[in-house]
């Protein structure tokens, strides 16, 4: 335990000083407190698109973050020869791969929520510019960046599954993009082939199709934004059930990484 | 001293080229200022949670687009907007996120106006109103088209009922029966536009709103006079102009969409212009 605590905390550090990471969450947090100017482009809903930018900004900046640390993880380490060494001291396999998806996972989650922090100034001061007849409900807001962090954990696991098959950026990092666009577009899919047009294809191409939405992680599942943009209620059974399915993909995934890692032969 | 000379020269080429380019970029087609916009649906699938924003963004390109180009026609330049294209790009900025009410709102001040194109913004507006629940104003907007420019009396009394329902206001029940009775149907839009002024925070779409006010306005005038004129001479002036020589105006109003005024065979005033900006 203490082992994986001291590898959490090395993964955690490694990423507080890449400056790189710094410069793109320094863009973000400057575009957020951007966000009362941009919003003053809306004719009849100014807070509403402060909302939708702040949003819009956290979930790609959330992205990045987990498309780069998860692609860059696992590889690296072996490239470097540093898992080489850290397996000599009493770290098992499983540990290392948790410990490294934790100090991931530990940074996006913080971002997230100090992103949120940020947020809220921002959006009371663009709302009270040109008050909007809808109120800000900030439980959605917030229920809406807690899906976003939970979605991109899973981007992250994805990532560092393709990471631990991988010996260089390339595969880890673009797989992950194909999985993830894929896994936005999966629903939308999924319901046209359910539909009339489903009907006009081949049985076996819609059970394909039906077989592959079953398979991918559903991103689009993860997005609460347009309740937080305009107020709508949630469905609390709706709420849990996404959770579940969340906490699970990001359980397999890393069950599945461990596997790999665990039988693949280090230099 | 060389490099000094190099960096001079490039410096030179690119002021050369800049400016033209530039010009080039302000005044090339409609259709490349707006931009190719993929279908709504395929869209959807492409961007994943960043649609709404992504709406937002198409609405705001027409906006720009359409104020820009009310600027270049208030100096009488004569340039004909990309009306469908606009469409397009806001119909397809619904099917990415229904629930903006730009979409709605600047489809109803431009192209029921402008393009006649009624029956597709009601459709448009209807859409909204099966995700905005409790937004008065699409079935406002919805019954006003239908009084006004569909003689559709029994929709929009529906509508505008159902806009007295969400907002509470009792007003709306009776707004459309009550202004085709007791003002006449330019009064009835002259009521609308003036709601929409003055509710509208955007500088452009609030000057599209008092133009078309402006035209209404003079229309109005006109056809008072005409009357009048009817009236003490028992006849119909032969043009506007008659109305002038026999002293019942000073003079007749300008168009402010940059046409002129006449009088159609069946005595009613129109312009040239046909109140929309156009070639």
């Amino acid at each position: 335990m203490r082992l994986f605590l001291a590898l959490t905390s090395v993964t955690l550090r490694g990423i507080l000083r890449d400056r790189m990471l710094r410069a793109i969450l320094g863009t973000v947090l400057l575009l957020i407190l951007l966000v009362p100017v941009f919003s003053m482009f809306s004719m009849r809903q100014v807070q509403e698109l402060a909302i939708t930018i702040t949003l819009s900004a956290i979930s790609f900046f959330l992205l990045v973050m987990s498309l780069l640390l998860g692609s860059s993880s696992v590889w690296r380490d072996i490239e470097r020869r540093y898992t080489s060494s850290i397996l000599t001291l009493p770290v098992s396999r499983r540990a290392y791969i948790l410990g490294k998806f934790s100090g991931i996972a530990i940074f996006i989650v913080c971002c997230g929520l100090f992103l949120f922090l940020v947020s809220v100034p921002v959006i009371m001061f663009a709302a009270s510019s040109y008050p909007s007849d809808v109120p800000v409900h900030w439980l959605n807001i917030a229920l809406a960046i807690g899906a976003d962090i939970l979605k991109y954990l899973l981007v992250a696991a994805l990532a560092l599954l393709f990471s631990t098959i991988s010996t260089s950026f390339f595969l880890p990092f673009f797989a992950t993009i194909a999985v993830y666009l894929a896994g936005s577009a999966s629903q939308e899919v999924f319901e046209y082939v359910s539909g009339q047009f489903g009907t006009e294809l081949q049985p076996a191409s819609v059970a394909v199709i039906k077989g592959v939405y079953y398979i991918l992680p559903n991103f689009s599942a993860f997005n609460l934004k347009v309740p937080a943009i305009y107020g709508l209620s949630h469905s609390p059974g709706g709420l849990a059930l996404t959770t579940l399915y969340g906490v699970i993909y990001v359980v397999i995934l890393l069950v599945l990484a461990i596997k790999i890692f665990s039988r693949r032969q280090l230099p | 001293m060389k490099s000094k000379v190099i960096i001079l020269g490039l410096i030179f080429c690119y002021v050369l080229v800049v400016v033209p380019f530039s010009s080039y970029l302000k005044n090339r087609p409609v259709m490349l200022k707006l931009g190719y916009v993929p279908a709504g649906k395929v869209l959807r699938a492409i961007v994943g949670d960043q649609r709404y924003l992504t709406a937002e963004i198409y609405i705001v390109r027409v906006l720009f687009y359409f104020g820009e180009l009310f600027g270049i026609n208030r100096e009488r330049v004569a340039v004909t907007p990309e009306y469908f294209n606009m469409y397009r790009t806001l119909e397809n900025a619904v099917l990415l996120d229904p629930y903006n009410t730009d979409a709605y709102y600047f489809s109803q001040a431009a192209f029921t106006w402008e393009l006649g194109r009624v029956r597709e913004v009601n459709s448009m507006l209807k859409h909204g109103m099966k995700y905005r629940t409790w937004d008065y104003q699409l079935p406002f907007f919805v019954g006003f088209n239908s009084a006004f420019f569909l003689n559709d009396y029994q929709a929009a009394a529906e509508y505008m009922k159902r806009a007295a329902e969400l907002s509470g206001n009792p007003l709306f029940t009776n707004l459309a029966a009550r202004y085709f009775y007791e003002a006449g149907k330019t009064d009835f839009g002259i009521a609308f536009l003036e709601t929409m002024a003055k509710s509208a925070h955007d500088r452009k779409l609030k000057r599209i709103y008092e133009v078309r006010i402006e035209a209404l306005r003079a229309e109005r005038f006109l056809a008072g006079a005409v009357d009048r004129f009817e009236k003490e001479r028992g006849r119909m002036p032969e043009s506007l102009r008659e109305l002038v020589t026999s002293n019942l105006i000073e003079k007749i109003p300008l168009d402010p969409y940059g046409g002129r005024f006449y009088l159609d065979r069946s005595g009613k005033v129109r312009s040239t212009s046909k109140f929309a900006f156009r070639e």
